[in-house]
């Protein structure tokens, strides 16, 4: 009787401990997941969603304006690991979404769209700006995320005269040119600015940052950024492509080789 | 007929998409794309009410599937009148989801990848090819297109056939050309029986028209007006007879009724065999709104419920089996709704519901609520930058040829008399000065006594509070003003010239307050813009006349619009933005910023919540969804 008791205890102990140390070992790997996912941000018309597509699916649908965000799993083969890529829609309304995300960010992908981003220069500037303030209002205790900023369709981009820089390269240069001086412009209008007080909320930071540089004078260059290194890539994807055999060829392969050596 | 039809993912992904014409080929693959647009103005910013959508010469309708996070479009000419799209959009649906649903559950669940396991994601994602999967699909939609098309053709000539009998009979009745032609009636046959008619025609006519000429007592004109009608009765009433032989003879009031006439006159008996009598009686009473009978038998009349029509519009967006089980705990969110003006916020949000699972932990009131949350943050969120200072400071700094000289920045503030505009130009005007800019404020209301001079009192105040510390900021600000009773736009056109030679920054213009359906002074005002152009166009709206403003705003910005494209050189000008003024006198009844932002897609700049030159705030889009959605 007393050794039938006995057992019964006992296997209810052993089975509640059992629990608890599934639980806590799922806590625990939730908690070590964190921190590994890209998020493909950006204006609208970017890209972004045609990237995710590319890189998930190893073709690219066609697409339209995102209403919500994508989350996928791509898999990289050369290190036997997955990640999450998350793409968070563009446009203004609802961009405001990667708050949500930016905790568990392990990279953040700012998508431009190279052939467009001399016409509407300001916007996406304001974009990214949301953008690395995210970054730099982080809580300490977070590693960063790296920052890579994605000059996409650069296969649209015209190169004009000089026959030796790539279309890519040159994508870049005009991408980090054209942001470099309307963040520029958004640093000096900021810097002197007395800003209207938010309603209700005294205490709270109401202007935003993160155009801090640490270079000469505090003029905003993506080198001397104070959030850490930001790396330019060019890619483009075709819309309609799409075979398996040819990832090694495609738009993506900076892309897909920074994330074989970064994750 | 169609131009083009997609199905789609709400993430983006484009499942299956055809194109009818290569103009649509094309126009699908840009970003100003009919779906493009659709998603970006009409579901994102949830500006359309209609289920409907139109844009550059094309209607475009939608349906969701919310389960499985689906759109269907179907975009088409406008000027086509299409009866089919909806039942195309239904059926497609159906079909699509039916012959789809495995995969289509796993690709929606690929896109998931935060929530769901990643191992099984992985395995799955790999092994996508859409080709494949929607392999039979473009058969069926060919099929069920060509139905559907054989179908509408086939209705509209049902409908058009009894349309085109009457013009027919229509053209029957004889003519002027027909009374004098002979020939009419010997080429018709006639039977013994028409002719015999013919005959009491024509001596009813003779009789009628004797009795009347016999009682001017003229013999004279009897026999001539006789012989005159012979040819007209001839031929007028032979030809209604042949064509119209079923037409039932008119009953005239002077006979006695008769019993089967007073029968089916009589509609106070209710006939027992007609089934649905009983349904009629029951419909008489609403059973929801029955009050409650007490234990000793006394009726009780049900309480008032403010809440009644939009929860029920609730629980008719939410379907009805949902809507069965949840009702109860919907009640709960009445008194919510019942804050919000404009019940297409609600339909949005009971259509974005339709259909969706709710979790676990979840109880249906809390999803309502995240989703309502969710949608007005949307609407609320701007979606221009709200800067004023940034694009103050681009336009200051924009490269200039070496000739032309750098125009000011200029600001109008519009608005019905008494909200404020003075006020919080007054106000704006500080906060420019604050950083570092020089403002000339133009008085361009010269209608009502003493606004000139409430100006001058303003710049004379703002003149000699310090500018960052510094005690005096004189030459600051300025007034130009140029009296009463002049030219509105001409004053401001000055005042810009003015501002231009002197090198302020700045420009605000004031202008003379009038109530939105003035005509007369909308087109002052609307010439005033077309003349100026100015940067921003700002309308001062009060908090206090809560949805009033609404209709101030929704005026003032189509009296600009029409009048200013039709002044000016043909370019539209609206409202670029929204000042709300009193916003402390409404406590936390701030619904009115919702509508207003919500009927012009234009962002509340600022809003004046006091009486001196520092209170001036900027909205919060969290603490309006918040006082909105607190109960």
């Amino acid at each position: 009787m007393d050794a039938s008791r006995f057992l019964f205890v006992a296997g209810s102990l052993v089975a509640a401990i059992l629990f608890l140390a599934i639980l806590v070992f799922f806590t625990r790997q939730k908690s070590k997941s964190r921190g590994s996912s890209l998020l493909l941000v950006g204006p609208p018309d970017g890209g972004k969603t045609a990237i995710l597509s590319t890189l998930v699916y190893n073709q690219t649908l066609p697409t339209h304006t995102s209403l919500q965000t994508n989350a996928s799993v791509v898999a990289v083969p050369a290190l036997k690991k997955s990640l999450t890529v998350v793409d968070i829609p563009g446009h203004p309304r609802i961009r405001n979404q990667v708050d949500e995300h930016i905790g568990d960010a392990k990279a953040i992908a700012f998508v431009v769209d190279a052939s467009t981003v001399s016409r509407n220069g300001a916007v996406v500037a304001e974009h990214l700006h949301t953008i690395l303030n995210a970054l730099t209002s982080l809580p300490p205790s977070q590693a960063l995320p790296a920052l890579l900023i994605l000059a996409h369709k650069s296969d649209l981009v015209k190169s004009g005269t000089a026959a030796s820089a790539t279309s890519e390269s040159l994508a870049i240069n005009r991408v980090k040119t054209i942001l470099e001086r309307e963040l520029e412009k958004r640093r000096i209008s900021q810097s002197g600015g007395v800003a209207v007080e938010g309603l209700g909320e005294e205490g709270e930071r109401t202007e935003m940052g993160g155009l801090e540089c640490t270079g000469e004078k505090g003029v905003f260059n993506f080198d001397t950024w104070e959030g850490g290194e930001v790396v330019f890539l060019g890619t483009s994807v075709k819309v309609g492509s799409g075979e398996a055999e040819k990832v090694d060829e495609d738009g993506l392969l900076s892309l897909r080789q920074w994330m074989e050596e970064n994750v | 007929m169609l131009d083009h039809c997609s199905i789609s993912h709400k993430g983006g992904l484009v499942l299956w998409s055809r194109s009818f014409t290569p103009d649509a080929a094309a126009l699908a693959l840009s970003s100003a794309s009919p779906v493009n647009s659709l998603i970006r103005e009409a579901l994102i910013e949830g500006r359309t009410t209609e289920e409907k959508y139109e844009k550059d010469g094309y209607a475009v309708k939608w349906t969701f599937v919310n389960d499985l996070e689906l759109i269907f479009v179907v975009a088409y000419q406008r000027i086509l009148q299409l009866t089919y799209v909806d039942d195309l959009l239904a059926a497609l649906k159906a079909l699509f989801v039916k012959m789809f649903q495995p995969f289509l559950a796993t690709f929606v669940a690929s896109l998931h990848a935060l929530n769901s396991g990643k191992a099984a994601v992985v395995e799955a994602a790999s092994a996508f090819n859409f080709a494949d999967a929607f392999d039979g699909w473009d058969r069926v939609f060919d099929k069920l297109l060509k139905n559907l098309e054989e179908k509408a053709a086939a209705e509209r000539k049902n409908r058009l056939r009894p349309a085109v009998r009457p013009p027919i009979e229509d053209a029957s009745p004889p003519s002027e050309e027909a009374e004098t032609l002979p020939t009419q009636s010997p080429d018709t046959p006639q039977d013994e029986q028409q002719i015999s008619r013919n005959v009491q025609a024509l001596k009813n006519r003779l009789r009628g028209r004797g009795g009347k000429m016999g009682r001017r007592g003229s013999a004279r004109s009897d026999a001539g007006s006789g012989r005159e009608s012979v040819p007209n009765s001839d031929s007028e009433s032979p030809a209604p007879k042949r064509k119209t032989k079923a037409k039932v003879q008119r009953k005239w009031g002077d006979e006695a009724p008769t019993e089967t006439d007073m029968a089916s006159l009589d509609f106070s008996v209710d006939s027992v065999q007609e089934s649905g009598s009983s349904q009629d009686l029951q419909a008489l009473v609403d059973q929801a709104s029955m009050g409650t009978r007490t234990r000793d038998g006394m009726y009780e009349v049900k309480d008032w419920e403010f809440s009644k029509e939009e929860d029920s519009a609730i629980a008719r967006a939410l379907g009805p089996a949902e809507a069965e089980a949840k009702t109860g705990s919907l009640g709960a969110l009445g008194s919510l709704f019942s804050r919000l003006t404009g019940l297409q916020v609600c339909e949005g949000v009971g259509e974005s519901l339709v259909g969706k699972k709710v979790g676990g932990f979840q109880t249906t009131n809390a999803a309502v609520r995240l989703a309502l949350s969710t949608s007005l943050t949307r609407i609320l969120t701007p979606k221009t930058s709200t800067d004023l200072l940034l694009s103050i400071r681009t336009k200051l700094s924009s490269a200039l040829p070496s000739t032309q000289q750098r125009m000011p920045y200029s600001i109008t503030f519009v608005g019905v008399n008494g909200v404020g505009k003075s006020t919080n130009l007054s106000k704006v005007c500080f906060w420019l000065i604050q950083n570092g800019l020089r403002v000339l404020i133009a008085a361009c209301d010269t209608f009502r006594s003493g606004a000139v001079e409430q100006l001058r009192v303003h710049v004379r105040n703002l003149g000699m509070l310090g500018v960052n510390g510094a005690a005096d900021s004189k030459g600051r600000v300025e007034l130009y003003e140029r009296g009463y009773g002049k030219d509105a736009a001409g004053i401001a056109r000055e005042a810009i010239a003015y501002g231009r030679d002197n090198d302020f920054d700045v420009v605000l213009i004031d202008t003379a307050g009038r109530m939105q359906d003035n005509e007369p002074l909308m087109r002052a005002l609307a010439k005033l813009v077309a003349v100026n152009s100015p940067d921003k166009i700002i309308f001062v709206g009060e908090a206090l006349v809560g949805n009033e403003a609404v209709d101030q705003l929704t005026k003032f910005d189509r009296a600009l619009r029409d009048f200013s494209s039709a002044s000016g050189g043909g370019k539209e000008r609206g409202i670029d933005g929204m000042l709300v003024t009193k916003w402390d006198t409404v406590d936390d009844k701030v619904g009115a910023a919702l509508s207003m932002t919500y009927v012009t897609g234009q962002p509340i700049i600022f809003v004046g919540c006091g009486q001196t030159y520092t209170d001036l705030r900027q909205l919060r889009v969290g603490n309006v969804v918040q006082a909105i959605l607190a109960d």
